[in-house]
This record gives structure tokens, C-alpha cells and sequence, in this order.
């Protein structure tokens, strides 16, 4: 099997670092999502369509990185750009906002099952920090529990005391328990009696560089009984799972009803905007509080959100992921068994986390996720993966080819293991 | 913000440490200390205690308490740092005769590591001076964060955080170091460990030089291939915001 030359992607990166601190910062640069080791990934797109995006060197990638969530019905779906185009024509960022916004909160609400209303930002972050100030609004209450090693965004709130940038009175308010851990809640709860106004999480812990875990049976239902006796408003970080494991939200999913609900990534198939859904209850200290942004009502946005929810229902999108999710995960265990490696898939299998377990380190996993990339099969080795409704069987199998010449080699390349 | 005691456990654990490096690498130190035969123990009370032995024309550290030639003792970890200022003297405890070599050859050496500590651009085009300046740089840097993770008041959140076992540092042609996490305890030591769990590799002593003497950042290092990071990630996450406090200490 021929492997990629990334000579162009260099070449732009250099450009790029001379101008954009980094060269590609944040999630999508080599850094942060740990191009490892950093030749064998590609730096730069030039074009996208359904599972597969193409670098600037001309190598083709089916992506299970789904652009870390957005993509869920494939890139350029034409459904959902032919709405966008549709919408162009009419309009974008206004100063009376289109309807297409209250379209789409219609659409939310009549979709979401927890969910009396819908309000818009631009990015993940911008819903979950409104989720805390409504909190806060809705209860007079000033601190917030959260699972360690959750991700909420990148405000200063969500990180940590001794990263750069970050001083101790921006998570002064914020109490850390760990994930399935009830008897531990329970007691932060009793030790800051009156002083908690939220509890934030994803529906399931999808940490980095760890299995990821479900909840425990029973574990939502008495996290729900907790937050409503101890007037603690209970929100759903849903960035990541939202639409990916059920139509009506991941609460839904589990058993438990949320108070507030943040969608993001897969809401608009790429098109940028978040939304925040909430019960009835909290409505009036939605209102109440002053949040708002230049571009949250533009309307081309909307009208994505709204062909792809459409879609995502019209194809079920959660089961067909799911089931094909498996498939693909089984085949790479299976594979893996075959050369000696043993690697432990865990999460849903509409975005799995996987890891190879024959070392603690990821050294062996990270060589075996760089040979799939240098094969045309986009892994990261750090941060779970997606799948989307436009890969196919044929998709499958070829990732399945591909991961067995991995496979192959790091075992060449590790006769000692 | 600087810590004092922080700063203390650097000045002694990080920087006077390199004094064996200095001994070995830099000629005219070597022929310096050729025929000393004596060993200083600093003690601070509350504060970093640690052993510079002179043997065999050879110079070797060790932390904590040693039978000594010279002891010098210090009330505070602010005494012993305004002594490394050069603005307080130590108070002697024993080894009154060797005061010649203390105020001379003493103040010699250790003139000569803050030479090679604190390099000019005009000093940075000798190779040899930059191979020396590099080794020291490196070795301090990495000893500092060792020293800021375990008793820095912010330094100690993300020391904490790194998880158990090794990290190699390594740079091509040049030296190695092992940050070892124990619970949330850091010990740095020369050399390339037998078993790690991540690793940073630096490519050539330029890239190491340059990122050490604060020109070029590791992001960029890292996207141009010159400086590898591989296994568990975590590890250099947390150590690497320790790196980045170093330069508030030194």
C-alpha cells in the first residue's frame, strides 16, 4: 500500500507560522492534537466531500475525526448545502434577524425532548458558559461542580489553575468530582449546602487519553434526584454527543431529563452555530440574563441546522452509526488480535475511544494510528473519533485493509512485544 | 511570582549543581579545581541543603547532608538567594582555612556558570561557548521545573497532575535528562532512563538552545520536526507549563 507525501503541507505550514502564532493553533494544529510523530499527518485541507477530506499534496483521508463532530452527515451534504445556498441568497447577518431563527427553535424544541425553548450562540463555549450564568440567575448561587477531566470549551472557567493565561479567581467557584462517583457528589453537595448552583457534565465521560465510561446504572437518576432537592440546576454539556447517540438529546438517551441542554458540532452538518435548550422552569432567567454576539442570529446557520436535523431524523442517524460504528471497531479488535495487539475500544460506538493496551504509554498506539494516516485512515491517538452518515461498508472495509497493514508493520517494527 | 523557597531549592538543586557539568566541560575550570581536594556543604534552614565535593580533579553534587570540608549555613531561603545575588555572605561553620578558595577560586567557578548561564548574542555564534551554554541551560531548566512542580504554589498544580513514571529529555549529540513523577512528586536526574513512559527529543542543540534561551516556541518546534514528543502526552502537557515557569526564576 502507497503512503503519503505531505512535501506541500510543510512547505505552507512554514508560511503560516511566520504569520499565525503556532502555524494552526488550538485543537486542529499539530501540537494540540498530537501529530504523532508529526510526519506522517497532513497540516492543510483543499477540498472535503462526504467521509473523505483531500490534503494540499493531493492525499485523499476518510475522516474519523469528523472535524472533531461537526461533520455528521458528510462534508458538502448537498441537502443541507442547498439550504445554505438557498438562504445566502435571501440573507445572512441582519439587523432584524431572519425567521429562520425561530424556525430552527421550533425545530429544537419540537426535536429535543427536555427542551421549551432554544437561544443561539457560535461555538460550544459560548452555550456552556451561558448555561452557568443562567444558573447562577436562576438560583442566586455561585459555585458550579463539574467531572474532572471534562471538557467544557475553552473559557477561563473551564481550565485549569497553572495553565498560561488562567488566575485563581477564575475557577475559584469551581468544585471537581469525579466521574460515577455519587457518594462524593453527594457529600460536596451537603459540605457547600446553598452555594451550588450547577452541575455540569457530559452525558458520558469522553475524556482524553482514557477509556472512556458510561454512566453507571442508576447514576443519572440520582444525579437528577440530587440537583432537583438541592435546587441545583442540572446542565448537559451535549456538545459532542448531541444527535450522535439520540435524535432527542442524551439525557433522552440515558434515562434522566436535564434542565439545560448545549448542541453544537453536529447541529449544522459545519455551518457555525451552538444552541442552549432549556425546561420551562428556567426560561424567565434565560431571559434575564445580557448574552448575545455579533453573528449568533445569522440566518444561513439556521437554515443548515434545520436541513440537517431534518436529515439526521429522516435517516436515523443515530442507529445507522452506531451499527456501522461497531461494525468498523470490531473489525479493528479483530485485527489487532490477529498481530498480537490488543486494543480496547470503549465510549459509544458513534464515536469510540480506542487505545492499544500492550503498553501504558501510547507509544505503541501512536505508531499504529501514524501508519493508518499514512495510509489514507484519519485516527487521532489522543481524543475519541466519529463517525459519520456518509461512510459506507465499502468505507469500512478499506479502513479495515488499512489498519491490518498498520497492524503489520508496527509488529515488523516491534518483534520484542 | 517567585517563590523563595522555590527559588532557594533552584539556585542550589538546578543552577550550583551544573558546577560539575561546568568542571567537566569548560577546560580552564577543570585545570582550576585539578589539585582542590574538599567538599562545601550548604545548609538553609527551612530551605535546600546540598554537597559540592572537589576530588580528583573532578566536581560532583549530591542533594542533602554530607560529612564536610566547609559548612556554610544560611537562616533563610532569602539569605541563601541574596548570597547567590551576591548580596549577603554565607555564615561559615567550619572550614575557616579554606576561605582563600571560597572568595577566589569558588568565586571563580561560579562567575564562569553564570558566563555560560547568560548568553549574548555576540557569545552565541562561538559553537563551542553555544554547546556548553546549551548543556547548562538544559540542565538547569529541567532541574528548575523539577524544583517549581514540587513546592511553587502554582507550579505544584500542575506538578501534580503529571502522572506516574518516567520522561526522557533528550537532545541529539548532547544530554539527557529523566523527570520522574510520583505521586505528585518530581525528581529530576542526568541521563537517558531504561524505562519511560513519554518522551521529548530534541533533534540538534540549536533547537534546544534556542527554545531554552526563550528565541523559538516548542509549538513551532514541534510542527517543524525538530523537537519529537511521543507516549503518554499528559505527562509533557504538565511538565511543559512547568518549563514555562521556569523564566519567572531565572
Amino acid at each position: 500500500m502507497k503512503t503519503n507525501n505531505y512535501q506541500k503541507s510543510g512547505e505552507l505550514f512554514n508560511r503560516a507560522l511566520k504569520v499565525i502564532p503556532t502555524g494552526v493553533y488550538g485543537h486542529l494544529g499539530p501540537a494540540e492534537s498530537c501529530f504523532i510523530p508529526v510526519d506522517a499527518f497532513p497540516f492543510f485541507s483543499t477540498h472535503a466531500k462526504g467521509p473523505y477530506f483531500w490534503d494540499v499534496d493531493g492525499n485523499r483521508f476518510i475522516d474519523y475525526m469528523c472535524a472533531y463532530g461537526p461533520n455528521i452527515l458528510g462534508y458538502n451534504d448537498p441537502d443541507v448545502d442547498a439550504a445554505v445556498k438557498q438562504q445566502m441568497e435571501k440573507g445572512n447577518c441582519v439587523t432584524s434577524p431572519s425567521f429562520a431563527m425561530v424556525e430552527m427553535a421550533e425545530k429544537l424544541v419540537d426535536t429535543v425532548e427536555m427542551a421549551d425553548w432554544a437561544f443561539f450562540a457560535k461555538n460550544g463555549g459560548d452555550v456552556t458558559s451561558f448555561a452557568l450564568m443562567i444558573a447562577k440567575a436562576a438560583t442566586g448561587k455561585k459555585k458550579t461542580i463539574m467531572v474532572k477531566g471534562g471538557y467544557h470549551g475553552v473559557a477561563p472557567w473551564t481550565q485549569k489553575i497553572g495553565h498560561p493565561g488562567i488566575v485563581e479567581e477564575d475557577i475559584t467557584n469551581n468544585i471537581y468530582v469525579d466521574w460515577n462517583d455519587i457518594d462524593q457528589l453527594e457529600k460536596v453537595i451537603l459540605a457547600n449546602k446553598d452555594e451550588i448552583a450547577c452541575f455540569i457534565s457530559t452525558p458520558y465521560h469522553h475524556p482524553v487519553f482514557e477509556d472512556n465510561q458510561m454512566p453507571a446504572k442508576g447514576y443519572w437518576k440520582k444525579v437528577r434526584k440530587l440537583c432537583t432537592d438541592n435546587n441545583i440546576v442540572l446542565a448537559i454539556d451535549d456538545v459532542r454527543c448531541g444527535f450522535r447517540l439520540d435524535m432527542k438529546g442524551s439525557d433522552h438517551y440515558f434515562g434522566f431529563e436535564a434542565d439545560l441542554m448545549c448542541f453544537c458540532k453536529a447541529l449544522g452538518n459545519g455551518w457555525n452555530f451552538s444552541a442552549i435548550c432549556g425546561s420551562e422552569k428556567f426560561r424567565d432567567a434565560a431571559s434575564s440574563v445580557m448574552y448575545t454576539g455579533s453573528y449568533w442570529m445569522s440566518a444561513v446557520p439556521f437554515a443548515a441546522g434545520k436541513a440537517t436535523i431534518d436529515k439526521l431524523d429522516r435517516l436515523n442517524a443515530p442507529e445507522y452509526l452506531s451499527k456501522l460504528g461497531k461494525k468498523l471497531q470490531d473489525g479493528l479488535v479483530s485485527s489487532g488480535k490477529k498481530h498480537g495487539f490488543d486494543l480496547k475500544v470503549s465510549g459509544h460506538p458513534s464515536m469510540w475511544f480506542m487505545r492499544i493496551t500492550n503498553d501504558d504509554s501510547f507509544m505503541i498506539h501512536q505508531e499504529w494510528v501514524s501508519e493508518c494516516v499514512k495510509r489514507g485512515v484519519f485516527f487521532t491517538n489522543h481524543h475519541n473519533l466519529f463517525m459519520n452518515c456518509a461512510m459506507t461498508e465499502e468505507d469500512v472495509k478499506f479502513t479495515h485493509e488499512v489498519a491490518e497493514e498498520a497492524f503489520k508493520v508496527v509488529r515488523l517494527n516491534h518483534p520484542e512485544l | 511570582m517567585k517563590h523563595d523557597l522555590t527559588l532557594a531549592n533552584i539556585n542550589l538543586y538546578a543552577v550550583m549543581r551544573n558546577l560539575e557539568d561546568l568542571c567537566e566541560m569548560d577546560s580552564e575550570m577543570n585545570e582550576l579545581i585539578k589539585n582542590q581536594n574538599l567538599s562545601i556543604q550548604m545548609s538553609v534552614k527551612n530551605g535546600p541543603m546540598g554537597l559540592i565535593k572537589f576530588e580528583e580533579g573532578k566536581c560532583q553534587f549530591k542533594r542533602g547532608k554530607h560529612p564536610a570540608t566547609v559548612k556554610m549555613y544560611f537562616k533563610s531561603p532569602v539569605h541563601f538567594n541574596n548570597m547567590v545575588d551576591g548580596k549577603a555572605n554565607p555564615i561559615i561553620l567550619k572550614g575557616f582555612t579554606k576561605v582563600k578558595f571560597l572568595t577566589k577560586d569558588f568565586m571563580t567557578l561560579t562567575d564562569k556558570l553564570s558566563y555560560y548561564l547568560k548568553p549574548t548574542e555576540e557569545l552565541l555564534k562561538d559553537s563551542k561557548y553555544t554547546k556548553i551554554n546549551t548543556t547548562l541551560t538544559a540542565y538547569t531548566a529541567f532541574f528548575a521545573l523539577a524544583e517549581i512542580g514540587n513546592t511553587d504554589p502554582l507550579g505544584k498544580h500542575n506538578g501534580s497532575r503529571i502522572p506516574n513514571g518516567n520522561i526522557a529529555i533528550s537532545v541529539e549529540d548532547g544530554p539527557a535528562i529523566c523527570i520522574e513523577a510520583k505521586g505528585g512528586d518530581l525528581k529530576a536526574t542526568k541521563g537517558m532512563p531504561d524505562n519511560y513512559r513519554a518522551s521529548m527529543a530534541f533533534t540538534d542543540m540549536k533547537t534546544a538552545g534556542d527554545l531554552l534561551n526563550g528565541k523559538i516556541d516548542s509549538y513551532s518546534c514541534i510542527a517543524c520536526k525538530t523537537l519529537k514528543l511521543k507516549g503518554y502526552i499528559p505527562m509533557l502537557d504538565n511538565m511543559n507549563k512547568l518549563l514555562g515557569q521556569v523564566p519567572n526564576y531565572l
